[in-house]
């Protein structure tokens, strides 16, 4: 069994916004009007976050997906197990379970579930590009991040039939694939031997708000040291 | 005016009234839970096909592959419904002035695709893989029934969750060497037993089934 996790490089992200934009067509993400936007109802399941600092020369960037942890704090209090951490390590969302009740998305410290506050629209020319392996989430359920786990099912499914274990690579997300400075990388934590665990070994490695315990499986390798 | 009495009669009714308070509940669970299962609702769904196509003629007394039409089954999670063309094929020569066969002809003259009734629909927050199924030696008659026998094809499973899960929690009944997954009338060679073929293919195909909500759901 294999737990998937994700590591990103911050020395190496140029805050370009690609792996945004990637997630959000993938992933069939509504697009924000700007009266959601000054409510703060804007949705993207993997945010930029920046962060200015006096004394250092640049802004620094924080590419914020949901984190996928080890102890979930959205499954603690979901009444209706419509979120779940599934066998390989990915917290999946199922929206056709969802009430719709928010505690999963006020108990997130990372606030990486959205809330779909009506029913998604996009403009006519946009509809033919939408992904048909991923649902159009309805009016009144919760979604976030899911490591694009419909790719792992195809991978999965294509690794069955060729009767092999999948390969290093072969399944990853659309905001790895697009990063142009390989910032993002993406694999088997459980794999000694793969690049993501060989990369969350290292001193540089940090995981947002440890101390929770929420053992995250995105970890970030610190700028400088 | 004298108010209402019921008749004195009516005293007889009086024990039933308890009876009647208990069963009723009981009567109204038992009504829903049975009347609006997916065994109830959607097993015999039965439509009339823009063209009388019977299976039972192709695939059981002509012996077609269930391929054949259905050509990206083994690749694809979707089993590709033909083409007109594809029924062209053989309708050139055969049968070409049966009138039955009118909106076929005219489906391959002009591309119009001909509208067929979709008979075993799953909900749109379902994702099945038909590749994924018969890769592991999940035989087409599993959910889809005696297709062979059909001249109008039914519905014949519930193809709900509980029952996809009923296999996925203990598949060894439901698996067969993968070269008959097209053969309908399969059965385990004389003297043994379907579970025993089943476990150790089980074990051989490498198969373990999968329950996590987000298999299926996405």
């Amino acid at each position: 069994m294999s737990k998937w996790g994700m590591v990103i490089d911050l020395a190496a992200c140029t805050g370009c916004s690609s792996c945004t934009v990637a997630c959000k067509s993938e992933n069939n993400v509504p697009l924000s009007d700007p009266t959601d936007i000054e409510a703060s109802r804007s949705f993207s399941w993997l945010q930029i976050m920046k962060i200015e600092e006096e004394g250092h020369g640049r802004a620094r960037y924080l590419p914020r997906p949901c984190m996928h942890c080890d102890h979930p704090l959205c499954v603690l209090v979901c009444p209706v197990e419509a979120t779940r951490l599934d066998k390989d390590g990915i917290v999946s969302q199922i929206y056709d379970r969802c009430i719709g009740c928010r505690y999963c998305t006020n108990n997130c410290p990372y606030t990486a579930k959205y809330f779909n506050w009506h029913t998604p629209v996009w403009p006519e020319e946009m509809m033919q590009g939408l992904n048909p392996d991923v649902s159009i989430r309805p009016k009144g359920v919760v979604e976030k991040c899911t490591f694009c786990h419909h790719r792992l099912q195809s991978v999965t499914d294509q690794a069955g039939a060729e009767k092999r274990e999948i390969r290093e690579g072969e399944f990853s997300p659309a905001c790895k694939e697009v990063c142009p400075t390989q910032a993002i990388h993406f694999g088997d934590l459980e794999d000694p031997n793969s690049t993501v665990s060989k990369l969350a070994g290292t001193n540089r490695a940090f995981k947002e708000l440890e101390d929770l315990g929420t053992e995250p499986k995105v970890i970030y390798l610190r700028e400088d040291f | 005016m004298s108010l209402f009495h019921f008749p004195r009669w009516t005293d007889v009714f009086r024990p039933l009234m308890g009876l009647a308070a208990i069963g009723a509940p009981v009567y109204l669970t038992v009504l829903f839970y049975y009347g609006a299962s997916p065994k109830t609702l959607a097993v015999g769904f039965q439509p009339i096909q823009p063209v009388p196509f019977s299976h039972a003629v192709h695939a059981g007394d002509l012996g077609m592959d269930c391929r054949y039409c259905h050509s990206t089954v083994e690749d694809s999670a979707h089993a590709a419904v033909p083409t007109a063309s594809t029924c062209m094929n053989c309708h050139e020569r055969i049968l070409p002035d049966s009138p039955k066969l009118l909106p076929v002809r005219e489906a391959a003259r002009n591309g119009e695709p001909l509208e067929w009734l979709r008979v075993h629909d799953l909900p749109d927050y379902v994702y099945f893989n038909h590749s994924a199924h018969l890769s592991k030696g999940v035989g087409c008659v599993e959910c889809h029934g005696r297709v062979d026998r059909m001249d109008v094809v039914t519905q014949e499973q519930p193809l709900s969750m509980g029952w996809c899960l009923d296999c996925h929690r203990n598949p060894d009944e439901r698996i067969r060497p993968k070269d008959e997954v097209t053969n309908m009338g399969w059965e385990p060679p004389a003297g043994e037993y379907r579970d025993e073929i089943g476990a150790e293919l089980v074990q051989s195909y490498n198969i373990h089934p999968r329950q996590d909500c987000s298999t299926c759901h996405r």
